[in-house]
Formats: C-alpha cells, structure tokens, sequence
C-alpha cells in the first residue's frame, strides 16, 4: 500500500518553504510551520482550480494555448477582479533550469531600450484579419499547392527509406482512388516486396525539365530561380532520385570533358538540395558524396588549368562536404568518419597525387574542422611543403603547377597558422619552425606571429568550431583572387541567421553556408531582424533580401559593408530599423546587385558559389 | 486535471481518509472536500458524508478490507477465470491497476455520488456472496452507501467493452436511463405536396427567359416528392413538437434545397469529397468560431456570396464579420457582446444569426438590418454553445453553469432547462428532426434530451475527457460525439449503445461533420488534420448485428473506417461543412506561431 509521500506531489502542491518565503516578502516574518501548511494546501486548491476553469476558456477558444485572458475570464467567473496589466503580446518563454540539486523555472526577461521604446512614435497597428480561401483536396487529392503542406513529411521519408515496408501502398502518393481490383491486388502480394514505381505526373515532368534546363543553362537569373525553387519547395521529394542522377550523370559527364562551368552548377545543385529542409536526401548520399568527391579532388576540371579558377570550385565541393558531413553524420553511417578516411589515405601518397587533387584533399580536410586539420595535415606538413618547395622555387617547372603550389601554399598557412598559435606556446622561434615543418615554416612563423600580434578579432575563433577556417580563408582567397585578377569568391562568411522572436536564438559563426531559417510569422512587432556588420578586413557586402513568402535567394554583391536584411511579408517596418533610410537603401542596392549579377555573369560564373 | 495522485488510487483514498479521520476536525474535512472540488465535483453534502465515516471507528479496518477484496478478486480470477470469465469484470472494478480517468472519480466515491457500476447478475452475487463470507462489514457499508449497482441478466462484458463505456464522473449509465423509446427517424417533409402547385406558378415567373428549364423540373420533382412518402417507422408524429407554419418563402427555400440536393455527388470510398480550405489569417489567437450558412450551394455555382463568419474577439467588444466572397463589401462587425464570443448558429432561412458570449448573454442578429434583435439572459455563466434548431423558431444553449435550455426565439425566457450534467455542458446539437437535443458534457456523458418534455431520455458513457463536438448523423439513428480524449464515438440512439471508437487524432477534435449523403464523417481539430471516416461501411457492420437493450454490441476500433486523412499547413480547424451538393469547406485558422 504505497503512501503518498512528497515525490508524488512535487508540483501539484506549493510548498511550505515558498510560503514562508512569501510570507517574509510581505513582511511576515516567522509563519508557523502549520499555518504554512494550511495556507499551501489552500492555496494549491485555489491555484488549481483557476486552472482547471481557464484551461475551459482556452478550450472553447479552440487553442492549445493558454492566454491571460482566459485566466482572467476564469477569476471573472469566481467573481474575483482579474489581474490587470499582464497583457503581453509575444509570448514569454519558461525556462527551466536545473543545478546543485535544484531545480528552477523562470522567466527570461529581455532587456529594453527605453530609448528606442520612446522613439518608436507609433506602434505597428495589428495586421487585419484576412480570409484565404484555396482546395485542400479535390476529390480526395491534395494538390501539392504551397497552402497546403508537403505530401510527405521528412520523418515520413526517413521512415521510408529506412523500411520500405512501411511505406503505404500508394494510397497517399498517387492519391488515386484504389478500385477494388488493386485492392485485392494488393491484399494477394502483400508479402511480396512491392516495386517502387515512380512515376511522375505531367506537371512534375515539366518541372523536372524545367529546372534542370534552367540550373545549367545560361540565364543566370532563370537559374538563380530555379536553384531558389529547389531549395524552398516542399514537394519535391517525388523528383528526388530524377534530381540526383541528373546531378550525378552531369558530373561523370562534365569531369571527363573538363566543363568547369557546368560543375559548378551541377554543384550549386547539390547545394540548393541539401538546404531544402523538407527533403530527406540520407537515400541518396551514396550517389551524391562521390559527385562532390571528384569535384573536390579530380586531377583536372577545366580546360586550362593555369587560367581556370577550379580551386573555387574545389573550396565550394569542400564545403558542400562538410555540410553533408554536418547534417548526415549519425553514429551507424559514419560519414565523416569513412570521407576523413578517404581524404587521409590520399594524403599518404601525397608524392604520387597530382598537385591539383592534393589542394583538394587538403582543403577538403580542413574544411571538416581544426581537429581533423591538426591531426591529419599537420603532421604531413614537412613532406608536402618539400613537393611544393621544388615547384615553386624550381625553375624548370610549368606554370601550372607552380599555381597549384601556391594554392596549397596559401591554404595551409591559412588552416595551419590558427592551430598553431593555439597549441604553440608564444615565443615563436623561427627556427623551430623551420626545423619542424620545413620550407614552410618560414611562412607559418610570420603568419602565427603576425596572428598573434593582431587582436583577437577574426582569425580567433573558437576551435570547437568545426568550419574554423571558413572565416581565414575569404580574406586569403580574395586576396588572391584580385592578385590574380580574377573576380571571385565575393565572400564566404559564415553566418546562419535563425528568424523568430527570441534574437537571442541567433547564433553566428556555426557553420560555413549562408542559411536562414524563417519562421512564417505575422504582426510580431519583433520579427524584423537587422544585422549590420562591418568588417575591417574583408571589403565585401552581402545584402540577403528574404521574405517570408518566397525565400528570394541569397544574392552578394560588393561594396563596403554587410547588411543582412530580413523582412517578413509585411514589408519593412520603420520602428524596428538601426537604419532610417532603410527603403532607399535597399532599393538602391538590389539595383547595384543587379548591375553586379549581369558583371559578375559576363566575368565568371564563380561567383555565385557560396 | 490538477491533482495528479499516485497509482493506487483506492489505496490512497483510504490512506488520506485515515489519515484525516485520524485528526478528525471538521475544517480537515472541509479542506478535502474542496481538494476533491476541484475536480469539478459537487460538494454540498461532503462534510456531512464524511462524519459518517469518524464512527466507523478504526480506520485500518478500511485498509484491511481492502485488501481482503483485492485478495478475493485475485483468488477469484483463478478459479473462475477458466470457467466462466466473469470475474474479470470484478479485476477491473477493484483491482490495483485502476484506470487513470478513475482516479479522480474514486477519490470522490468516498464522499458523496453513488457511483454506477453495471455488472452481470451472476457477477454481482458472486460479489455479495464473499463480502457477507468475510463478514467484511465496512465494504459492505462502502458498497451500500455508494455504489449503484446496475445489474442485467446474460454474460458478463469483457474488458474491452467496459473499458468502452467506463470513463465519465459518476460511473456508466444505468440501463434504466436508456430505457425509453427515442423516435430517431426523420419525419417526411411537412406538406411538399400540397406545396408544389403553387410553388410552381411562383418558380415558373423567373423561368421564363430559360425555356427549358421547368420541363427539367417537372421531371426531377415527382420522385422527390414520391420518395419520401414513405413513412419512417421511428420518426416522430408530426404534431408532437409544434412549430410555427411555414411561410411561402421557406417552402421555396425548402423546395431548392431539395432541388440542389438532387444533384449532389455520393460520396464513398470511390468517391471522395473535393475540400475547399478558408483559412484565416493573422487571427493572433482572436478567433473562437466560425459558421457556415446551411444554403452553402451558393457558394458553390459562385452567384452569390457564400456566408462564412468568424467571430473575433477584443477586449471589450465583439467583431462579427460575414466574409463575402464576391461583392465589394466583404465582412459587417456586429458589436454589442461584452465578451468573446463562443459559439454562433444561422437560422435555417438565414436571415438570424445567434451567438453566444462569455458575458453570460446569447444575441439574435438580424442579417437584413445588421442589428441585435434580442439579448437573452438566462444563463448565469459563459454560454459556451448555441444552436439553431434546423427546423427554425427554437434553439438550444448550454453552458458553464452546468445546464442546457431550450429557448424559443420570440420567448426571452428559456423554454426548458435540461439540468443533470455534473459539469460545464460544453456543446450541444439538435438531432435533424428537432425533437431531441443532444448534450456534451465535461463530466464526460452524453445526454440525449426530449424537447417537448424536457427528460432525457439517453445517457451515454465512454468519453475519457470533455466532449467537444457532436453531430447526428443524417438518418437520425446515430450520435457522434468528440473531445479531448481525440476520439471519435459512433453512438446509436435506438438503444445508447456505444458502436464505434474512432481514434486516430492527436489532439482535441473540434469540429465533426456528416456529409449530405450520410456516406461520410469527416473530424478534424486541433492537430491540424482533417480524417474522413466511412460511416456506410460503419452503419453496415452494425446493422448487421443483433442489438437488444441488454445486450452490447462490440464496439468497433477506427483503423478500418478511416479513408484519408488531410493535412492543413499549421492550420486547426474550426469548423467542417458540407454543401449541399457534398462540397466540403474546411475553416481553418493559421498559427503563426508553431509551437
């Protein structure tokens, strides 16, 4: 016969040492232990019994939610004055926190600008309420519409591909109304494996033709839309494995016949893919991650190696990469694990590789993090700074690979130096570091101590990062790219800007690729986000114009600072602005980013690869 | 519900009992009637009932026998468990593993209900056999005091079925609630055929630009007319409930109705409905319920304006908007409530409108002059549902005061109070041939009311948590009631029989819908989904059955009626309608916000 003992009751009941605690708030100092406890189980009853009449309002509100007013419509029923002043707009987040035995759940109160409060004149008057009517089936078919949510949900897909099994008979794909025939069709193999059709409607096959025309086409702005489409539509999972052997047709194709250009794309493919946060790609990584291999290692991916800038390509399959590496990893796939393995087993015969596939491997490898860079690259530095050294400073060699040599070269001080200053102690001794690392040591040593004598600003970044490097490499590569008079990579910083109405839930510097997740969300008085960054080193601008209805594409042009500008489908709201002008401004840089599209289009389709 | 106690709940009762006994003053006991108030409990009698029990003496005794019981049920499983399977019904009485939504309730069995138990006669000696074997004289008095027992001859249920029918505060129904005769069937159209001459002089004016148009009509009216001749056996006499004659204006409207339903697709597992979705945005938590008029085959053709309404609340006043497809001016506000707004309802001829507000208060609207016509106060708490009845002039609230009235729309007072729910009435539904109301509850029952004498003549058991939504199926015979507890109850009226336990959703279903041919139920809710149920396979399984008064049909399990299923983008529902042509529209209401 269990007794109810105090564990049964946590939570239900107040206790008798906040009582106490409340009593002393009011200034009652020594509350008897007994009349605590009166006064907890009365309260508790009380409590509760709001409770459970507010929990009626929410209901009959047809809400999940519970809202002050319905707390104070339940106060109004017991005749008690409802607390007034409580009305709060967004929704407060309880947090819970546990420590030292204790647990606690609070409220986390956000600061407030009084003087941004007060100048903000006129508040945003609520949006209207508006009625949108559309089919959400017809005839027992839902249209994949975008009012509609997408036919299959990720974790469906997931359960899909991992047992085929489960996946329902047709019935909600084709949405054909199944005849009595299938049905006993069905009912007689229903052991047998059934074979997964795939079949397309009309509408899916013009897409399909339309979007892979449109992705390695010339147009570019048609292209930007398509890569757009690919990355935001829902419904696309029916078109997946089409998607993907086209991506990977393409790049067995173009590999042989060096189309630097259609890689890129094919890549830029790849990419839009795995940002669509409704697909699961995990059935189709076998095929995808040996693609982004050859375009990260393959010997050669243009015609003219010394002209071509395939490195940025190769920087760009990196980290596609380490993105797959990111999202898939799990502990029975072991991804990172086994493309680690494959980077590092080409690493042993460093000698034998060509140049161009070694900046590769390497690259590719440090692009999976400091960890894997410092274990792995590091201690192979001597022997391939001894490789380079005889390209670079030889003389006989071709100017191809004396590029290749710099490449690596420029890489490895990029990836290199950060590590070293971390794990080496400061007096930096020149010869140390020749002794150790060889020809390159020269140039580490100027790097880690140029590092070190800088304030810790970009270069240090946190090395559990896992994409450090991302940050290094965009002053280094653009560097390099103006020297050698090409126009390209126009930035790569690392920012992922999440969209909602907890700012502090924006996290920065988490990972290599551009990525917004937006919350569809109306009339929050909060939800335009602003982010204005400069940056002394890097001369670039990204102005990111995303709206809640259609996710309008990241799109980079340059000029001298960073704006990233998300706006909801409400348009832009003054009040929440650092910017005044913010109208104009925009307006004026879409037109530069125009003007910079149809420039950068007739210079070089690099750069567009973020 | 708050007072979430431990497993054994019997045991706890009594150790709390014991435990208050024990100190044995009066406010310990009033304190623990209130505890269990909470539970939404009538407490007048507590205090009284609880003094009985300091007589009892030692309290371990309630202990010991309870556990002598248990011990019984145990011993009897085994020897009769092989024989006869009776015991087990005993098991899930008293046995430890008491279900959940029993908790509450036998914590307050102790104090004043009779609780209800229905239990087989054999079972029933077996039972009071033991307890005077054992001589166990304060289970004795429990069970005297406390316990009802509904006894009826024939085989013991099963666990499963009692496991249907268990679940509402004061136990199941007793035999004898559903024992008088509910006249479910639909009565056959008043008087059509003295109708149709005159009618049709009046319809062939406008027809006249259309020539062939009345040769159509001839030929589609006679079996419309003819086919509803034939009297249902279970329908109601006409005269039994009176209402105002109908003017020469309903009778068209009754007639095109009748015309517009002849050409309504049949729906089926073949042949599944379309879905229109109207969604409202940046509602922000503001919107309560939605309406669609009755005539929605407007909407359909695209003539005129469909009628879809929401209701949003403010602070201090109340927005009624008519959405209007077509014309320019798309929604009228119609203030006046002091409150939100809970329910509404369109008269059958649209031309009034009811809503029902937290400020106690029910309204009548005119929608040709977009006034309030009348308050009616009568209600004494938030009304929390409003009805029109389909046959007009009456309609039906309930409320968290814990009863439903009847109210006539030129009478301000109510016409009858239906009282006997244990808790709030959360909503209510006039069955289609306006005799009956059906109540939902939050003591988890189903009541079927007699409007012309105020009785009610159905109890049903078996909602795990507060009833939410109910609709009558369109022949009348069937009940469907939904809730909290996610499912879905098929009930069938001819005897309170639970038939069918549709489950499938994940959250509280909001809105239930028959589809014009009956073929269909459509649920939807909270969880953003709406489910399409096969209620003709359903109503043939079950025709299929012998049912008498005592002897329960097996309830049939969700799975093999559900045909499809739809999801909204982050969307609840509200409400679920079906045109007359078996168009269905979905109201819908965005979440901007996904939690």
């Amino acid at each position: 016969m269990a007794k109810i003992n105090e564990n049964d009751l946590y939570g239900t009941n107040f206790s008798i040492e906040s009582m106490k605690v409340i009593a002393e708030s009011i200034g009652i100092g020594n509350l008897q232990d007994d009349a605590a406890k009166e006064l907890a189980e009365d309260i508790s009853f009380r409590v509760k019994h709001i409770i459970q009449d507010s929990a009626k309002f929410m209901n009959h509100s047809k809400r999940i939610k519970l809202l002050q007013t319905d707390i104070d419509s339940a106060l109004k029923v017991r005749n008690i004055e409802p607390q007034y002043g409580f009305h709060s707009k967004e929704s407060l987040p309880f947090r819970f926190a546990s420590g030292g035995g204790r647990e606690l759940h609070f409220i986390e109160e956000k600061e407030v600008d009084l003087g941004e409060l007060l100048s903000n004149i006129n508040p945003k008057t609520p949006l209207e309420v508006t009625l949108r009517s559309h089919w959400l089936c017809i005839d027992g078919i839902q249209p994949t519409i975008p009012e509609n949510p997408p036919p299959i949900s990720k974790c469906i897909q997931k359960l899909e591909s991992v047992d085929p099994v489960n996946k329902k008979p047709m019935k909600e794909t084709s949405g054909k109304p199944s005849t009595g025939k299938q049905k006993l069709k069905n009912v007689e193999t229903v052991q047998i494996k059934q074979l997964a059709t795939h079949e397309l409607s009309v509408e899916q096959q013009l897409y399909y033709k339309e979007i892979t025309e449109a992705c390695v086409g010339s147009d570019e702005i048609r292209r930007g839309e398509a890569l757009q489409s690919l990355s935001s539509d829902p419904g696309l999972h029916e078109m997946l494995p089409r998607m993907c052997t086209f991506i990977i047709e393409g790049v067995r194709v173009n590999v042989v016949q060096n189309n630097l250009a259609l890689l890129i794309y094919l890549m830029r493919m790849v990419k839009a893919l795995l940002d669509n946060q409704s697909l699961y790609l995990e059935k189709y990584l076998h095929e995808l991650i040996p693609s982004v291999t050859t375009c990260i290692v393959s010997k050669q991916l243009c015609m003219r190696p010394e002209l071509d800038n395939h490195w940025a390509l190769r920087d760009f399959a990196s980290r596609l990469m380490s993105q797959i590496c990111k999202n898939f990893n799990t502990s029975t796939n072991n991804i990172q694990t086994r493309i680690t393995r494959m980077f590092t087993n080409a690493l042993t015969q460093c000698d034998k590789i060509p140049l161009s596939s070694l900046y590769g491997v390497l690259h590719g490898l440090s692009e999976l993090g400091t960890e894997v860079t410092r274990i792995f690259i590091l201690p192979k530095i001597r022997g391939i700074g001894a490789r380079i050294e005889t390209y670079l400073e030889g003389n006989l060699i071709s100017n191809s690979d004396k590029i290749a040599s710099g490449h690596i070269k420029q890489l490895l001080v990029k990836v290199i130096s950060p590590i070293l200053k971390s794990i080496r102690n400061p007096p930096d001794n020149l010869e140390e570091y020749k002794q150790e690392y060889g020809y390159l040591g020269v140039v580490l040593h100027n790097a880690v101590v140029k590092a070190r004598t800088q304030p810790a600003s970009v270069t240090t970044l946190p090395s559990s990062n896992i994409s450090t490097s991302s940050i290094t490499s965009v002053g280094q590569s653009i560097a390099r790219s103006v020297s050698s008079g090409i126009i390209q990579q126009s930035n790569t910083q690392s920012r992922t800007i999440v969209m909602g109405q907890q700012p502090q839930r924006i996290t920065t510097q988490q990972n290599l690729q551009q990525k917004v997740i937006l919350m569809q969300q109306r009339s929050q008085p909060n939800s335009l986000v602003h982010q204005q960054h400069t940056q002394s080193n890097t001369p670039t601008t990204v102005v990111k114009l995303v709206s809640s209805q259609s996710a309008v594409q990241a799109k980079q042009i340059q000029s001298q600072q960073k704006l990233v500008v998300v706006s909801n489908q409400g348009g832009f709201q003054p009040q929440t602005a650092g910017l005044q002008t913010q109208g104009t401004l925009i307006k004026q840089s879409y037109i530069t980013q125009q003007q910079q599209i149809q420039q950068v289009k007739s210079i070089d389709d690099l750069s567009q690869l973020t | 519900m708050s007072g979430e106690v431990d497993k054994n709940q019997l045991a706890a009762v009594l150790q709390v009992l014991k435990k208050y006994n024990l100190k044995g003053t009066e406010e310990l006991l009033r304190k623990e009637a209130n505890f269990t108030d909470d539970l939404d409990q009538q407490d007048s009698d507590v205090s009284s009932v609880l003094t009985g029990y300091k007589s009892d003496g030692d309290p371990e005794t309630y202990e010991v026998s309870y556990l002598e019981l248990k011990r019984f049920v145990e011993n009897s499983l085994d020897i009769y468990k092989h024989e006869l399977d009776k015991a087990i019904s005993l098991m899930k009485k008293f046995g430890p593993e008491q279900d959940i939504y029993y908790q509450e309730d036998l914590k307050r069995l102790a104090m004043s209900n009779q609780f209800i138990l229905r239990m087989s006669r054999d079972t029933y000696s077996l039972l009071k056999r033991h307890l005077h074997d054992k001589k166990a004289s304060v289970l004795l008095n429990i069970v005297q005091e406390h316990l009802y027992f509904d006894m009826y001859e024939g085989v013991a249920r099963n666990k499963t079925q009692i496991d249907a029918t268990s679940g509402a505060v004061g136990g199941e129904a007793k035999r004898q609630d559903n024992k008088a005769k509910v006249y479910y069937g639909i009565p056959k159209p008043p008087d059509m055929q003295i109708l149709s001459a005159p009618v049709e002089d009046e319809e062939e004016v406008p027809d006249q630009d259309n020539p062939d148009k009345p040769k159509k009509k001839k030929s589609k009216k006679d079996p419309l007319l003819s086919k509803k001749t034939k009297s249902d056996p279970n329908a109601p006499p006409p005269d039994r409930l009176p209402i105002p004659d109908l003017k020469d204006n309903d009778k068209i409207e009754k007639l095109k109705a009748l015309r517009e339903a002849s050409k309504r697709i049949n729906l089926g597992p073949e042949n599944l409905p379309s879905c229109c979705c109207y969604t409202l945005l940046n509602s922000n938590y503001t919107v309560c319920c939605a309406e669609i008029t009755e005539d929605s085959s407007k909407l359909k053709s695209m003539k005129s304006a469909d009628q879809l309404q929401d209701v949003n609340i403010d602070a201090d006043d109340v927005l009624v908007r008519m959405m209007d497809e077509r014309s320019g001016e798309s929604s009228r506000t119609l203030c006046g409530h002091g409150g939100p707004v809970y329910s509404v309802s369109f008269s059958p001829e649209r031309t009034l409108l009811l809503s029902s507000s937290e400020d106690t208060t029910i309204r009548l609207w005119s929608l040709q002059i977009w006034t309030c016509l009348v308050v009616y106060k009568g209600h004494m708490f938030p009304v929390w549902d409003v009805k029109f009845s389909p046959l007009g002039y009456y309609f039906a609230s309930c409320s968290y005061d814990r009863t439903a009235r009847l109210w006539a729309t030129d009478h301000y007072q109510p016409l009858r109070i239906f009282a006997g729910h244990f808790s709030d009435v959360d909503c209510i539904q006039f069955h289609p041939n306006s005799n009956y109301v059906a109540t939902g509850s939050s003591d988890r029952r189903v009541c079927l009311w007699d409007v012309t004498t105020g009785n009610h003549v159905r109890l049903m058991t078996g909602h795990k948590q507060p009833i939410q939504a109910l609709a009558f199926s369109i022949c009348g015979r069937f009940l469907a009631s939904a809730g909290t507890d996610c499912s879905v109850l098929i009930w069938d009226l001819s005897h309170g029989h639970l038939v069918a336990e549709l489950t499938g959703h994940e959250k509280t279903i909001h809105c239930l819908s028959f589809s014009r041919c009956g073929n269909v139920l459509v649920s939807g809710g909270l969880d953003c989904s709406i489910k399409l149920w096969n209620f003709t396979k359903l109503t043939d399984d079950t025709s299929s059955e012998d049912v008498n008064i005592s002897h329960n049909p097996e309830v049939k399990t969700g799975e093999d009626y559900l045909l499809r299923t739809f999801q909204t983008k982050n969307s609840p529902l509200i409400n679920l309608h079906f045109t007359r042509r078996n168009l269905m529209i979905a109201v819908a209401v965005f979440d901007s916000v996904p939690t």
